[in-house]
């Protein structure tokens, strides 16, 4: 369904990603993880549109994304939900709502579609005319996600769905992503928190400054032996006596 | 009573002439964070419209003035400042003093630096008088316009769908570009509304004023760009709200000024908003910045 391959991209002289290469299937939920300033920002704004890439190519069901611009990406069928939200908080959350479908004008199944999400995320409906930005944590997070979803995206990418948002808030997120994966949305999920995102991912792309580390289903990533040391960038960091880096 | 009520009077008029002033910039920059000094140009050339067109009916001239203007705040958007979308502030800011001037001296080229008389619909300046008041018939005109583009200005963004975007769009532009708003249906909308309300200014202002130079919109213009500061730049509310307080202090500054010091008065009025943004220079409403991130 998504093909991204050999992707570059540089700030200035600096390289932000370095020849990335992943693929998303229809119907599979993948994750990258990776520390900190690992690209995985850049590589969602890559797919979206948001940066142009220097080399390398991102193929979504047999088109190239690359010269299309964000518009055109959200109405072949990508949304983004992005990193710290970024709900647009003067705004009310109806109306938030009604922005994540500014590529439709199918009015009457647009109001269906708010409709449904508003039974999916009850929380929304109870604050559906305040400003979005007097919402909780949580709550901004769940209006992120349906405001992406209110786009019909058949590929929804989520950068760090998890961020900052207290265990609990996480657990209904994630319980969110596993429903939407069962109503056969694809996802792209980008995640520092490594479990969350193993448990709830097909197969999972290990990123680190600007390159894939590793790849593998989510068993196979717990169980290489190699897994901790391709995160984190050197081996036992938790037992301190194999400090070596290995790259 | 009398000189409170002919005070509240003059200052609504004058305040709803910055009001429109500070809308039509405050949408610009809330939306792409331009700060257009060429905004006076667009009341300038609308003057210069109606001297071109002295002799034709007013209504032609007044809706010939009103498209020629957005006209060319449309074309100022596609020539100067799209090309310039992904730049930076500073060159913004730059590009749209380059823009101001060029306009003023294309304007000195085509009509020379002399005043010039504007004596659209004369009939519009005399007073009408009831127990004790005085006001104008362009007054009253310039009340009701007022009134009239700030609801339905705030009805465009509050109600409708391509409003709503435009406001989601002045909060985060590249947010909105990812939820699938165009950037440029946005910018060229934004120019369009803030060229028709230029235009609806400059019919008004140039009337009551009745001269035009090729600088006569630098002064309005001025004090629309206090006025957005003074309302909390990005804020539309704001800006008009902006608009209205500097009116009121003219007027009040005008009536409590001894006569020697009223000529002084803009000096005064912009001491005070000084002093004002000392105390307070985020502005009456406070906008959260949009924050950019690459």
């Amino acid at each position: 369904m998504l093909a991204v391959a050999g992707l570059q991209v540089s700030y200035g002289s600096i390289a932000a990603l370095r020849g990335v290469s992943l693929s998303v299937g229809s119907g599979e939920v993948v994750s990258v993880i990776g520390p900190n300033g690992a690209g995985k920002s850049t590589l969602m704004a890559a797919i979206t549109g948001g940066v142009t890439p220097r080399g390398g190519s991102v193929v979504f069901e047999g088109t190239s994304l690359l010269s299309l611009g964000p518009k055109r990406i959200v109405q072949r069928g990508i949304s983004l939900v992005p990193e710290g939200r970024r709900i647009f908080s003067s705004l009310t959350v109806h109306e938030n709502l009604k922005v994540g479908a500014s590529t439709r004008t199918d009015r009457a199944a647009i109001a269906a579609d708010i409709e449904r999400m508003l039974g999916h995320f009850p929380a929304l409906r109870e604050r559906l005319d305040r400003p979005a930005g007097r919402l909780s944590g949580g709550e901004q997070q769940q209006l992120a996600i349906a405001r992406a979803l209110l786009a019909r995206p058949r590929l929804l990418l989520l950068d760090e769905p998890s961020l900052g948002l207290a265990p609990l808030v996480v657990d209904l997120v994630y319980r969110i992503l596993a429903r939407l994966r069962s109503e056969g949305i694809t996802i792209l999920l980008v995640e520092q928190n490594v479990h969350r995102a193993l448990a709830v991912s097909d197969r999972t792309y290990v990123l680190r400054t600007g390159s894939i580390e590793m790849q593998g289903t989510s068993a196979e990533l717990l169980q290489a032996p190699r897994f901790e040391e391709a995160y984190f960038g050197f081996a036992g960091m938790k037992r301190g006596d194999r400090g070596a880096s290995p790259t | 009573m009398t000189i409170l009520l002919q005070g509240v009077l003059d200052a609504v008029s004058i305040g709803g002439l910055f009001a429109l002033m500070a809308l039509g910039i405050g949408l610009i920059f809330g939306i792409m964070r331009l700060i257009n000094f060429a905004h006076g140009e667009l009341i300038t050339i609308g003057g210069y419209a109606m001297v071109v067109l002295a002799d034709a009916p007013p209504l032609a001239t007044a809706i010939l003035t009103l498209l020629f203007v957005i006209l060319l705040a449309l074309v100022m958007e596609r020539l100067a400042f799209r090309p310039l979308r992904q730049a930076s502030l500073p060159t913004l800011l730059i590009a749209s003093f380059a823009v101001s001037y060029l306009l003023q001296n294309v304007l000195l080229l085509i009509f020379g630096g002399n005043t010039k008389g504007v004596n659209f619909l004369p009939s519009l300046s005399q007073p009408i008088e009831f127990s004790g008041l005085r006001i104008t018939y362009l007054q009253t005109v310039i009340i009701v316009v007022t009134i009239v583009l700030l609801v339905a200005v705030t009805l465009f963004l509050k109600r409708t769908r391509f409003g709503i975007q435009m406001r989601a769009a002045a909060e985060d532009f590249r947010m909105a570009q990812l939820v699938g708003i165009g950037a440029t249906a946005v910018a060229v909308t934004a120019f369009a509304t803030s060229g028709f309300l230029a235009s609806v200014v400059s019919l008004l202002y140039i009337t009551q004023i009745g001269v035009i130079l090729p600088q006569t919109g630098l002064q309005p213009a001025l004090f629309g760009f206090v006025a957005t500061v003074l309302g909390g730049l990005g804020s539309l509310l704001g800006a008009a709200v902006g608009g209205f307080v500097i009116g009121c202090l003219a007027v009040v500054l005008q009536i409590v000024l001894p006569l020697e010091l009223r000529l002084f008065r803009d000096a005064f009025l912009f001491a005070i908003l000084f002093a004002v943004l000392l105390i307070r220079p985020q502005g009456f409403i406070v906008v959260r910045w949009a924050r950019e991130r690459v």
